[in-house]
């Protein structure tokens, strides 16, 4: 209890109190979500009524602050049971509406969801982004059922998104974790995860919430501390993924800084955990995979070639530092391309990433710096995958990335190599 | 005549005696303590350099960008083997001035109190200098990955402002602390950054009145050009 006082006010420690214990947790960080939360919080009833009707269940928001009805969207969300089918006896669903305290950001608004969780002595949790428009009931039962039914402690989501939507996932975080530690976890940093009481206590127990994960870290630190601890995890397919559309004022090279912060520092952590892994197995699936319909997004292919343009013209004194010399003279090359022709060939950019996580581990630089300076390189990676895919359906953008995929764990040997050799 | 003699001769020349006489014991201590130095100074070299070489010091220095300046500047030494070599000929300073002070001549031993109360400020402007330096590399390095991420085309040009703003701050500071043209460094400070804010102000007003609209309207209404609405994460 003196933990929870750490990190919530007392009325909500009061809250809990008298809640005891529960089942089931459902976790929902926000911050003017307003628009969105009232859909997610009536799911997440409906979803929690449906499938797990016998279970005490708490909903908690962890909220950063908000200055909309956030808040009040929550307290007054309710679902008509009979609608959605649900004729069986519901237990009563207890919200806790809190603050979190630490660095703004989903992570520490997580670290709260852990704490109430481990206050709880909750079996299962899930947490959920609050900006989905296409999240359903059904996603409750797909995070939760594989904890409470099948011993999993960590389901990582597993959707259909549109074939130029989640490029960091796809062209670093996905490949990379699956290089790493060798399994095939499509969306490790996917927002909306299920994990059981022991894993949430473990995560509590950890002290990073001063670091990247306290900000957008933390997806990618849930996914690989739970590989790499040996936790068991798999995958639940929940169909597709639609969010609000993004905030324009969410800076890129902060975004990159802190999810592949989080996966560098990762690399440090758990050394031993990647070190000989080699290849990469496919996880437990859950669900029923089908396909679904997507909205089209728009693309500025020539901004994002601009950009990468002028961050090799720039940044060349900053990438001579941190990446071999084959690999920028590569970078040059691609650069020079016209837009029609451009690409940036696999192997150049898995010798990139690999160059800037040894660069990182080296401190060659300022870890903020060399991260950021990441930026104009990702965005020429994106726009090489969107001339190449333009025309590409679903089946063959999987196997676009599937032969990156293979590109990184080929690799891997390389970065091995290079990890403990002083420049 | 013999009384003559001895007054001006035999007692200025036995007084020149007795002085170098005296001096002497003073003389060959100072060159123990110079020889002692030079010993103490060659050890301390390589004592430094070779602590500095354990720590990895060269490591910080290449990414404050000192080394990239040191190469740059003609210097082909590592900055360890630089600062083992300065902390070397300092302590052969320190003795040198010990040295000087042990043949007990007034002049000297003034000079010597003189230079030695003003080498505290000498080691403080070499510190400015080298925080400047530092500072003024880590800045230029954060102006121009911010620009080029944001897109802005100046975003070298405003790095080496800010770089180039704060070595002159710096320098600035440095000559005060030396009391080198204290109030002449102080109104070229203020004329130069003076100038430079004015010259912006009019280029920016005058110059470039249609760029600035134009930035303001975007600013407040919204760019024309095509966002991407895809999710990155």
């Amino acid at each position: 209890m003196q933990r929870l006082a750490a990190v919530l006010r007392e009325d909500v420690c009061r809250q809990i109190g008298e809640i005891g214990e529960a089942d089931v947790l459902v976790g929902i960080p926000s911050f003017n979500n307003a628009r969105t939360i009232g859909h997610v919080v009536r799911a997440a009833q409906a979803g929690l009524g449906k499938y797990f009707s016998s279970c005490r269940a708490v909903l908690v928001n962890s909220d950063g602050g908000s200055t909309d009805e956030t808040l009040d969207v929550v307290r007054q969300a309710s679902v008509d049971f009979g609608a959605v089918l649900v004729q069986n006896q519901v237990q009563p669903l207890h919200k806790i509406l809190t603050p979190y305290v630490g660095l703004p950001g989903k992570g520490s608004a997580f670290r709260t969801i852990f704490e109430i969780a481990r206050a709880l002595k909750v079996k299962a949790c899930a947490v959920v982004d609050s900006d989905l428009r296409s999240i359903t009931p059904e996603w409750f039962e797909l995070l939760l059922r594989p904890v409470l039914q099948s011993g999993f402690d960590y389901v990582a989501p597993y959707y259909h998104r549109h074939k130029f939507d989640g490029t960091i996932t796809n062209t670093i975080v996905y490949p990379m974790t699956r290089a790493l530690f060798g399994k095939q976890i499509r969306q490790p940093i996917g927002g909306d995860f299920g994990f059981s009481g022991r894993l949430s206590e473990f995560y509590a127990n950890q002290d990073v919430w001063e670091s990247d994960v306290a900000r957008y870290g933390i997806d990618i630190w849930m996914t690989g501390t739970a590989v790499a601890n040996g936790f068991r995890v798999c995958q639940a397919f929940l169909g597709a993924k639609i969010h609000d559309p993004k905030d324009p004022g969410s800076d890129l090279s902060a975004m990159l800084h802190q999810v592949v912060g989080a996966l560098f520092s990762l690399m440090e952590t758990y050394r031993s955990s990647w070190e000989s892994v080699v290849g990469s197995m496919p996880v437990p699936t859950f669900g029923f995979v089908y396909a679904v319909g997507l909205e089209p997004v728009s693309v500025n292919l020539a901004g994002m070639l601009d950009k990468m343009r002028m961050g090799v013209r720039e940044l060349r004194d900053v990438y001579c530092q941190i990446v071999s010399p084959e690999s920028m003279a590569d970078l040059v090359a691609a650069a020079d391309l016209n837009d029609e022709r451009f690409a940036l060939p696999d192997e150049t950019w898995v010798r990139l990433i690999y160059d800037f996580a040894i660069a990182c581990h080296r401190r060659t630089m300022n870890r903020e710096h060399l991260i950021k300076s990441l930026t104009p390189l990702y965005l020429g990676k994106v726009a090489s995958f969107v001339i190449e895919c333009r025309d590409s359906d679903a089946v063959a953008v999987e196997q676009r990335l599937e032969a990156l995929c293979q590109a990184f764990e080929r690799n891997k040997p390389y970065l091995v190599s290079r990890w403990e050799i002083p420049r | 005549m013999k009384e003559i003699w001895e007054r001006i001769i035999v007692e200025p020349f036995e007084r020149f005696v007795g002085m170098i006489a005296s001096f002497l014991p003073n003389l060959l201590v100072s060159l123990i303590l110079i020889v002692a130095g030079i010993v103490c100074g060659w050890l301390t070299r390589r004592v430094i350099t070779g602590l500095l070489r354990v720590v990895k010091a060269d490591r910080f220095f290449k990414k404050s960008g000192m080394m990239q300046a040191l190469e740059r500047s003609g210097l082909k030494d590592s900055p360890s083997r630089l600062i083992g070599q300065l902390a070397g000929w300092l302590v052969v300073l320190v003795f040198t001035v010990i040295a000087l002070t042990a043949l007990k001549v007034p002049a000297v031993e003034n000079l010597l109190s003189q230079m030695l109360l003003y080498l505290p400020n000498l080691f403080v402007a070499v510190v400015i200098l080298m925080i400047g330096f530092i500072l003024g590399n880590f800045l230029q390095r954060t102006v121009l990955i911010a620009g080029v991420n944001a897109g802005v085309r100046l975003a070298r040009t405003a790095s080496r402002c800010v770089q180039y703003g704060v070595y002159f701050f710096a320098t600035a500071m440095a000559l005060e602390q030396l009391g080198i043209g204290r109030e002449t460094v102080l109104i070229a400070f203020a004329i130069v950054f003076g100038g430079v804010v004015l010259a912006l102000a009019l280029a920016f007003g005058l110059g470039g009145r249609a760029i600035a609209r134009e930035y303001l309207e975007r600013l407040i209404k919204g760019g024309d050009d095509e966002p991407d609405d895809f999710h990155h994460l």
